[in-house]
């Protein structure tokens, strides 16, 4: 019944440079770069055509000095990574919705890992709020976090690999939004 | 029930408990029930509805720790709560705790047993899923699929090359002629042909009717440039059905502008195959088989910690349900017993009280019923013969006062003749403190060896004799302090004994002081004797004394002188001894021929003061004793009495007569008679008092038989009849000396009367 996370488990590092947000007449825009290598295993599970899931997951938050701080906005991206052996290509899915083993969603298809590995770590012009959810003169900050997630994979899986260091793959930034950009 | 005495507690207390314990029942059950479902549940999950389970296994697992952590709580409070019993040395814990070590080993070690070998078979078939085989297969499969797919590809690319030489020189416009007739060479279902920049130039095929097809990707034209040719595989993406349909090749080639001018950049030659359906679906297949193989393989060991997990998760739920209802099944099992158990406690302990007994129909519920009737019977028991024995200690203790107040003496002696218990009769006749001498033999007692030895003598003869004759007992008449010649008999005692046997040989000795019966024998027969001789006495003494008168009378005349003077004496002294010898003859006859008392109101006092008128009178004339003087003190208030006032002056006068007849020879002579009335005992007391010598110490007890006397002259009749008289008026009579200083000053009769009703 041991299925607790072990304590010594060793998560992979994640690099997380150049996260950059910006206020446009869009809204707020997150562009990041993460850089990681995926653990031996987890490769090892893509090459056999088993989909790993990536979430990058940004939540908005207006200081409030006298309560916790207020949520504004929350948006999600899920990425299904898939390999197909048969025309050993690689498949990107995006989408801002948890993506099931369908495959309905629209997406990318790769030659190549490392291309699509760059797809999946690179974050351009991420639109994390409406123009309309941010009040001039507040003071706001975001949250920001990347993982793969290991809650979509098989159940047996799940029980198998939760809590190996070598499946933890996450990343967390707080940031503050800097009022840069258009006014 | 409501009203519930002391005994309707316990059956009280038993129900209590029984309904708990049923309670626990259904609770256990209850849970045993949950339980059972739930790992059903798993089961069946885990067999048909792999998906269903794997997204539950969470909760389930949660439900079940949930469940056992329940079941462990309870155990180790059922635990806790038997070891603190056994530790207060509570009666019974140490067989529950037995009971319920049994049964929990019972229900635990087949737990064990199936969890090991299912542990065993869960690793080893989990393990026996994953062959290299198959796995081989399933690759080689993939592979099959991937080089036919890479073969038609080839061959579309290789074809498509081909046509694209075709159009070499051909102009844009003349160029959808020819692709109709490069999509019916190559077989493709649609050929296009792009400009360099990725315009459409014509088309051939099912994208003639599409406004808007597709158009390569700036990748793949960049490399359809440097290769020339090239071949994409598409549609696997989609869902398998539709995979089926919309999977392609799309082969593309350069085509040669029309003048050799390097500067042009060449067009590209688009044409798009379908693949055969079956091979498609044959391909998909094959990788979503590989895909999930691979899946498993990579999650095995997750599912064997599943399966194992389960596993150990039921045994312990078996294994902790098996303890718990061992511990109720102990329970149920040791309830009964532990009630025999503390119900035998108690009655050895004595305590006869009703037991509780169980409603259950099996043995063992019998077992207490038998328990508690067999209870009840002993403390019946027990109190008849409590009665009994109350009865008995209540006849003993109504003998041994009898015995206490019996004037008769009893000895139990064993047969050594040693002495075993005795009665204050027994002390008072023999005049031994014979309780003092208990379990010595009687004939070493001071005092009484000689009885003591006799006894033992009459009891050995009788024992011999019993023998023979069969008798029940001896009696036998003993004199005690009788056998020194020459002392006096002060203190002469006539037994007369009688022996039995007891059982357990005890020897029974029974006694009694005779010595007044004796006493009043000899008074009876003397007074036989007086009356005889009294008869046979004065029949002669008239003839005697008329012929020696007459024969004075005859002879006076005839003789003379000293013959004369003597014969005159002679015939006085003759005369005067026969007066004597008639008095005396009377004195007897008066003794032996008492009347019987006339009892009637008297009054003391003048009777007293009509004799000693007599007295003085008397005195006066007479000389010899009657010159003593009696001092009479009368008592004024001295009520009548009842008496025969013949008989009474008797008494009187007897009593005067001994008193002046006791005062002669004395320095001081004087007689007091003296009446005095006692109220509180209503009687009235006649007291004679002299100033002689006193009673010797030996006449003293028997003053009043006849014959016994202290005077020279006397009869020793005085007192007898005194004594007679008393007996007839039922008065006590009593004797003693007057002693003044340790000095004998005279003696004193008293007599009291009762006064008339």
């Amino acid at each position: 019944m041991a299925w607790v996370a072990p304590a010594w488990a060793e998560s992979t590092v994640v690099e997380l440079s150049q996260m950059r947000l910006e206020r446009s007449e869009e809204g707020v825009l997150l562009s990041t770069n993460l850089k990681f290598d995926l653990p031996p295993v987890v490769e090892d599970a893509l090459q056999k055509g088993i989909p790993m899931f990536f979430v990058a997951e940004a939540v908005v938050f207006r200081d409030r000095w006298y309560w916790y701080d207020k949520q504004i906005a929350t948006v999600a991206r899920h990425m299904r990574l898939s390999y197909q052996p048969l025309t050993r290509r690689w498949r990107l899915v995006v989408s801002h919705m948890q993506i099931g083993n369908s495959g309905l969603a629209l997406g990318q298809n790769f030659d190549t890992q490392e291309e699509a590995m760059a797809a999946v770590q690179r974050i351009s012009r991420w639109r994390i709020a409406d123009p309309g959810d941010l009040e001039e003169g507040a003071r706001y900050n975001v949250d920001f976090k990347f993982r793969l997630d290991t809650s979509q994979l098989p159940r047996p899986f799940q029980i198998g690999v939760v809590g190996q260091g070598d499946w933890n793959i996450s990343v967390a930034r707080n940031q503050r939004l800097l009022l840069e950009g258009a006014r | 029930m409501s009203t519930g005495g002391a005994p309707e507690d316990a059956p009280r207390t038993a129900l209590r408990a029984s309904r708990a314990f049923r309670w626990a029942v259904l609770g256990g059950a209850a849970v045993m029930v949950a339980i059972a479902i739930v790992l059903l549940f798993l089961l069946t999950q885990a067999t048909n509805n792999r998906e269903l389970y794997e997204r539950n296994y969470g909760r389930l697992f949660i439900l079940n720790m949930v469940v056992a952590a329940v079941l462990l709580l309870i155990i180790v409070w059922v635990i806790v709560r038997l070891a603190s019993r056994f530790r207060r040395g509570k009666f019974g814990s140490r067989l529950l705790i037995k009971l319920a070590a049994i049964f929990a080993l019972v229900g635990f070690m087949p737990g064990v047993l199936i969890y090991v070998v299912s542990y065993q078979f869960v690793s080893r078939s989990i393990e026996s899923w994953f062959d290299v085989k198959v796995e081989g297969a399933l690759d080689a499969g993939l592979s099959l699929g991937r080089s036919t797919l890479d073969t038609l590809a080839n061959d579309l690319s290789n074809k498509t090359r081909t046509a694209a030489t075709q159009l070499a020189d051909l102009p844009d416009s003349s160029a959808a002629l020819v692709l109709e007739r490069v999509r019916e060479q190559l077989s493709a279902s649609d050929v296009i042909l792009w400009s360099a920049s990725g315009q459409l130039i014509a088309s051939a095929g099912q994208s003639r009717f599409q406004l808007n097809p597709e158009r390569p990707s700036a990748q793949q034209l960049r490399n359809v440039r440097a290769q020339r040719s090239l071949a994409v595989i598409e549609g696997f993406d989609e869902p398998a059905l539709a995979a089926v349909s919309s999977a392609r090749i799309k082969a593309l080639a350069t085509v040669a502008p029309p003048r050799l001018d390097l500067l042009v950049e060449p067009r590209v030659l688009q044409a798009t195959q379908g693949l055969p359906p079956t091979l498609v679906a044959n391909a998909i297949a094959v990788q979503e088989a590989n895909r999930e193989y691979q899946e498993r393989a990579l999650g095995r060991e997750g599912l064997r910690r599943m399966y194992i997990g389960t596993l150990t998760l039921s045994l312990f739920l078996a294994v902790f349900g098996a303890i718990l209802l061992a511990v109720i099944l102990g329970n149920q099992l040791a309830r009964p017993l532990l009630l025999l158990a503390a119900g035998v406690r108690e009655v050895a302990a004595g305590d006869l009280s009703p037991k509780p007994a169980l409603q259950g129909k099996d043995e063992l519920g019998g077992l207490t019923r038998s328990f508690a009737q067999m209870t009840q019977q002993l403390a019946d028991a027990r109190n008849a013969v409590e009665k009994s024995m109350d009865q008995v200690s209540a006849a003993r203790a109504n003998l041994q006062t009898i015995l206490d107040n019996l004037t008769a003496g009893v000895i139990v002696l064993d047969a050594k003749g040693n002495i075993q218990s005795t009665n204050p009769g027994a002390t008072r006749i023999l005049r031994v403190p014979l309780a003092a001498y208990e379990g010595q033999p009687l004939a070493s007692v001071e005092g009484i060896e000689a009885f003591g030895a006799a006894v033992q003598t009459q009891f050995d003869d009788y024992m011999d004799e019993r023998r023979q004759h069969g008798l029940d007992h001896w009696q036998q008449s003993f004199e005690l302090n009788a056998g020194q010649p020459g002392s006096p008999q002060n203190n002469a005692l006539t037994l007369v004994a009688r022996g039995a046997e007891m059982p357990g040989d005890f020897r029974l000795l029974v006694f009694d002081d005779i010595s007044e019966i004796v006493s009043a024998q000899r008074a009876q027969a003397w007074g036989e004797v007086a009356r005889r001789l009294a008869h046979e006495i004065k029949n002669p003494l008239t003839p005697i004394q008329l012929s020696a008168e007459r024969l004075e009378m005859k002879l006076a005349d005839k003789v003379h002188g000293p013959e004369r003077a003597l014969l005159k004496k002679s015939v006085q002294t003759i005369v005067d001894q026969v007066d004597a010898m008639k008095r005396l003859v009377n004195e007897f006859r008066d003794y032996a021929r008492l009347p019987a008392a006339e009892l009637k109101p008297v009054d003391l006092n003048a009777l007293v003061a009509d004799v000693l008128a007599l007295y003085t009178r008397e005195g006066s004339e007479s000389q010899g004793s009657a010159h003593v003087p009696v001092e009479m003190d009368l008592d004024p208030h001295a009520p009548a009495i009842m008496g025969d006032a013949q008989q009474l002056r008797q008494v009187i006068h007897n009593l005067l007569q001994n008193a002046q007849d006791a005062t002669e020879g004395a320095a001081k002579r004087e007689v007091t008679i003296r009446t005095q009335w006692n109220e509180a005992g209503k009687r009235v007391r006649l007291i004679v008092q002299d100033t002689g010598s006193g009673f010797p110490e030996h006449i003293l007890k028997r003053a009043f038989e006849p014959y016994v006397t202290t005077k020279v002259k006397g009869t020793g009749l005085g007192l007898a009849v005194v004594k007679k008289i008393a007996d007839e008026h039922g008065a006590r009579i009593d004797l003693k000396n007057r002693v003044v200083d340790e000095s004998i000053r005279g003696a004193q009769v008293s007599l009291s009367f009762a006064v008339a009703a």
